[in-house]
C-alpha cells in the first residue's frame, strides 16, 4: 500500500511538472499567455517568501522584533543597490542569524 | 551527450554551466536540509521502512507533498485523499512547466525528462534568474547542475533523517527558511523594472500572507495567478512596453 501510494504521488508530481514540457501536446501559447506567463516567477517567488516574512507563529507580525521582516527589508535594499544575488543572500543572512544570536 | 553549441555561449564548458548551477542554487540547498531530515524522520515515524522513506524522496522529490503525505499516512487517511491532496499541493508546478514550454520542449527527450523530473520551486527560481540576468536562452547544463545539485542534497538530507530517526533536534527553529527569503528576494527584485511587475509581486505578496493567515488551500497557486492577472491588465491597460 505504501509502495502504491509512493508510485502514485510520483506520478502525478511528475506529470504536473512534465506536462506542458512535452512538445507533442497540442497547446500553442497566445501572446496573451505568454505575457501573462512572463510574470509567473515574480508572482510565484514573491508569494513563496512573504508569508515565511510576515507571519510569525501563525500571526500577521510588523515589528522591529521580527527579524526576518528586518532581515528581508536589508535585502530588499541590497538587492536594489548591489543587483548581486550572491551577496544580498549571503549578507542578509548573516545579518538574520546576528540578530538571531543576539536577540 | 550532446554538446547544445547554440545555448552554452555564457559559459566556456558545460562543466562551468553545471557549476554556475549548482552555486545559484546551493543557499536553496543549505535551506532545504532541514526540511530532508524532517521528511525522512517523520516518513519513518509514519511507519515506513527505511527503504521506503528514502524512495519517497529519491522519486517523489517534493517536500510539501511528501510531508503532507506522510502525516495523512500516519493519520490513516485513504489513498484517494492523499492523492487529492497531492494534486492540490503540486498544481503550480503546472504553472512553471507551462512557463518553461518554450524554452525547455523544443531540447531532446533526455533533457525534457531529466529537467522535469527536476523541476522544483528552486530550479525554476535559478532558471528565472539566470534568465534576467543573462538575457540568454537557457543553458541546460546550467539547469542540470541546478536542479542535481539540488536533488543530491534532498536525498542526502532525508538519509540523514532516516539514521537519525526520532531523535531530530528542533530544527525549524534555526530560522533556516529566512534562507529562502533571501534567496527569492535576492532574485526578484533586480525583476522589478517595470510598474506591472511591481504590481503583480505587491498583489501576489499581499494576497499570499492574507491566504497563509486564513489557511486558504492552494493559496500559493491563488495568489501568483491573481499577481499575475494584475501584472499583466495593467500592462495592457496602459499599454507598458509598447
Amino acid at each position: 500500500m505504501i509502495t502504491l501510494t509512493i508510485l502514485l504521488m510520483a506520478a502525478i508530481i511528475f506529470c504536473s511538472r512534465y506536462l506542458f514540457l512535452e512538445p507533442r501536446l497540442p497547446l500553442k501559447l497566445s501572446s496573451n499567455i505568454l505575457k501573462f506567463l512572463s510574470y509567473s516567477a515574480p508572482a510565484v517567488l514573491s508569494a513563496i517568501w512573504a508569508p515565511i516574512v510576515f507571519i510569525q507563529q501563525h500571526e500577521l507580525s510588523i515589528s522591529l522584533d521580527n527579524h526576518y521582516l528586518i532581515s528581508a527589508v536589508v535585502a530588499i535594499i541590497l538587492a536594489i543597490t548591489t543587483h548581486n544575488t550572491l551577496l544580498t543572500t549571503v549578507l542578509s543572512m548573516a545579518l538574520f542569524f546576528l540578530l538571531r544570536f543576539y536577540q | 551527450m550532446s554538446s547544445q553549441k547554440s545555448s552554452a555561449k555564457p559559459y566556456s564548458s558545460n562543466w562551468k554551466a553545471w557549476l554556475a548551477g549548482a552555486l545559484a542554487v546551493m543557499p536553496l540547498s543549505i535551506a532545504v536540509i532541514p526540511w530532508g531530515i524532517l521528511a525522512g524522520s517523520l516518513a519513518l515515524d509514519a511507519g515506513l521502512s527505511p527503504f521506503e522513506s528514502q524512495a519517497m524522496s529519491a522519486i517523489v522529490f517534493a517536500g510539501a507533498a511528501q510531508l503532507v503525505a506522510v502525516g495523512m499516512i500516519k493519520a490513516g487517511i485513504g489513498l484517494t485523499s492523499i492523492l487529492i491532496t497531492t494534486l492540490l499541493i503540486t498544481s503550480r508546478h503546472l504553472l512553471y512547466s507551462m512557463a518553461m514550454r518554450a524554452q525547455i520542449s523544443p531540447l531532446p527527450l533526455k533533457w525534457r525528462l531529466s529537467l522535469g523530473f527536476l523541476l522544483t520551486d528552486e530550479l525554476f527560481a535559478i532558471i528565472a534568474k539566470n534568465k534576467d540576468q543573462a538575457n540568454q536562452p537557457l543553458n541546460p547544463w546550467y539547469a542540470l547542475g541546478g536542479g542535481l545539485s539540488f536533488y543530491l542534497t534532498w536525498n542526502i538530507a532525508s538519509a540523514a533523517g532516516i539514521l537519525i530517526g526520532h531523535n531530530i533536534p528542533n530544527l525549524e527553529s534555526w530560522g533556516l527558511d529566512f534562507a529562502i527569503a533571501a534567496t527569492f528576494i535576492a532574485i526578484v527584485t533586480p525583476q522589478i523594472n517595470r510598474p506591472s511587475i511591481l504590481i503583480c509581486v505587491l498583489v501576489s505578496l499581499v494576497c499570499s500572507v492574507v491566504c497563509e493567515l486564513f489557511q486558504v488551500p492552494s493559496g500559493l497557486l491563488i495568489a501568483s495567478l491573481l499577481g499575475m492577472a494584475c501584472g499583466s491588465l495593467y500592462a495592457k491597460a496602459t499599454g507598458e512596453g509598447e
